[in-house]
């Protein structure tokens, strides 16, 4: 299909507007973080920082433990994609593999914890914690992670599973190698596109929580986690944009660079399920 | 004389004959099944267990209390969980339809062929990637009622006279998380809705268009029909997200002011954690449940199946 030059022109036109307007709030983070308190609390507001001060980001690292609450938030998401895959990848693949009674159930099941609400679900997890006095550990949110990610990555590996074709461990079999092997040579390693996008996908997802690091960890600052800091430093009377905008930009850092170098593997598991 | 191979050595429990392989199966799924169990359906239960009493704050261990439905009485007679409800409502269909509307408006858009379509695609579906609570930062302080843009932006146009306080005005802090929580939505659908639009194939326009029909025609008799599966998906997830959300409202509105954003969930978290009223909580929080299931079922109908 060929445009006339006018036509390219438009599309050109719509395409940067639209740009402009999603990308807008990123880039008002970045001029909020980098304006002088006497700038940013006045109207007019600037549109491009007028002398930024770049000094803040070394300000805020040095007044906030933000390396702490990032190496905390990297425990809790690393811990808890670490339990589910190992879980969830013999889940998948059994239930891609063998037809098993119940297996229905199991869809149904899945479909089920999509929707539980996660303020349900925190409520008997803190009484679980408080008995075993884990309230204030970080565990708390490896478990209660897991709970959101188990479901979906058991699902999310069966599908890929599914895509690989079976006549691959047969062969493997008749040339001596048992089942779990042929799983663990032959499949497992032709997956591990698959099982990559499953557990970066899975690390967004503890990487974004909130609810469940406020409700156990709020009384252990030792323990906040990136999401949960963030919000203590929005003060009752007075917040500093600035402070909290570089210190917000630090936390986005992370999954920004996951996302634009690795886009392919989250959109792929993102889509995956989409095209049946 | 040729070689007769020799029986393989019978191993008690020989994995790979086929009538056992079905039992590595169970093997294989068994550590998820229990997992689940104990992390998911335990405390579910223990969460509808809650609900059907009268408790403040659960000690586990002690004593259950008797038996009551005062929890769900107490709820179905409060005005506080009608409001919640339509609350909710307003927003699932508000910020659905505007996500809707501008995920797929995006999609059609990066879809065209065009030099860096490739960039404009990371770009577009970037407010994906951002944290919730990112979000949250970056729009409360443009929604700030002294000195946020958007106020600013209204008086220039002339929508108002004077800066809106967005979060303390019931009707204004709506819209300030409606709008937050499109931003981070929209994306989701961008993204599927641009999924289902490459595994359309191209034959179907060119044949269309050799028939003669145009542009309008080609998007409502293809590309809408052909849609509707991932569409459907892709609508039920989005409702079940604005749904359940915690951390947008939360940190932007608390749910104020006058409770004119509290939602369901909202409902739940603050009556067990902040009036500490764990069994009226678990209610609220099963009821939403329903609803949510309920809700699906109806949207999804015989595809539910696809949804996982």
């Amino acid at each position: 299909m060929t445009r006339t030059p006018l036509q390219s022109l438009i599309l050109y036109a719509v395409v940067i507007l639209t740009l402009g307007l999603i990308l807008f709030p990123v880039y008002w983070l970045l001029v909020t973080a980098l304006s002088t308190t006497d700038k940013l609390y006045a109207l007019p507001p600037k549109f491009w920082p007028v002398d930024p001060h770049w000094d803040i980001f070394a300000r805020v690292w040095e007044a906030k433990p933000i390396l702490q609450w990032l190496t905390n938030s990297l425990i809790a998401a690393v811990g808890s994609v670490a339990l589910s895959m190992l879980v969830s990848v013999s889940a998948g693949y059994a239930l891609s593999r063998y037809s098993m009674r119940g297996g229905a159930a199991m869809g149904m099941f899945v479909l089920t914890a999509k929707m539980l609400p996660a303020t349900l679900l925190v409520i008997p997890l803190f009484s679980i914690f408080a008995k075993a006095g884990m309230i204030g550990s970080l565990w708390t949110l490896v478990i209660a992670h897991s709970t959101l990610i188990i479901p979906f990555a058991t699902w999310m590996l069966k599908g890929y599973f599914d895509t690989i074709p079976k006549e691959l461990e047969q062969a493997a079999m008749v040339d001596g190698c048992s089942p779990l092997g042929a799983m663990v040579r032959v499949v497992l390693p032709i997956a591990t596109p698959g099982l990559a996008a499953t557990a970066l996908y899975a690390f967004v997802l503890s990487w974004a929580d909130y609810a469940y690091a406020r409700t156990f960890l709020v009384n252990a600052p030792d323990n906040w986690t990136a999401n949960l800091g963030i919000t203590t430093m929005q003060g009752e009377y007075v917040t500093y944009w600035n402070d909290i905008s570089a210190a917000a930009i630090f936390v986005a850092i992370p999954i920004i660079v996951i996302y634009l170098f690795l886009e392919r593997y989250l959109v792929g598991g993102l889509t995956a399920g989409a095209e049946k | 004389m040729t070689h007769i191979p020799t029986r393989r050595r019978r191993r008690i429990f020989d994995l790979a004959r086929p009538s056992r392989q079905h039992i590595l199966g169970y093997i294989l799924i068994a550590p998820a099944v229990i997992m689940v169990a104990l992390i998911i359906l335990w405390p579910l239960m223990l969460a509808l267990d809650l609900s059907l009493q009268r408790v403040k704050i659960p000690r586990l261990g002690t004593a259950r209390k008797p038996f009551t439905l005062d929890n769900y009485e107490w709820l179905f007679q409060s005005t506080e969980f009608w409001m919640a409800c339509w609350i909710t409502l307003k927003l699932v269909i508000v910020v659905s339809i505007c996500c809707l509307v501008v995920g797929m408006a995006t999609a059609l858009l990066v879809n065209q062929r065009f030099r860096g379509r490739r960039l404009a695609r990371l770009g577009m579906a970037l407010p994906w990637a951002v944290p919730e609570i990112i979000a949250v930062v970056i729009f409360a302080w443009m929604f700030d009622s002294s000195f946020g843009l958007f106020g600013w932006v209204a008086v220039k146009l002339g929508i108002a006279d004077h800066m809106i306080p967005w979060v303390s005005s019931p009707a204004a802090a709506f819209w300030a998380v409606a709008i937050t929580m499109v931003w981070k939505g929209f994306p989701f659908v961008s993204i599927m809705v641009l999924a289902g639009l490459q595994s359309i194939p191209s034959d179907y326009y060119a044949a269309a268009k050799v028939d003669g029909a145009g542009a309008l025609q080609r998007f409502r008799w293809i590309t809408v029909p052909l849609l509707m599966p991932v569409l459907g998906v892709t609508m039920v997830l989005t409702t079940l997200w604005v749904f359940r959300d915690f951390s947008i409202i939360k940190v932007l509105t608390q749910g104020g002011p006058l409770r004119s954003t509290q939602t369901l969930s909202i409902m739940t978290y603050d009556q067990a954690f902040q009036y500490q009223n764990y069994g009226r909580a678990a209610a609220v929080g099963i009821v939403t449940l329903v609803i949510c299931i309920i809700a699906s079922v109806l949207m999804l109908g015989r595809r539910a199946k696809s949804i996982y």
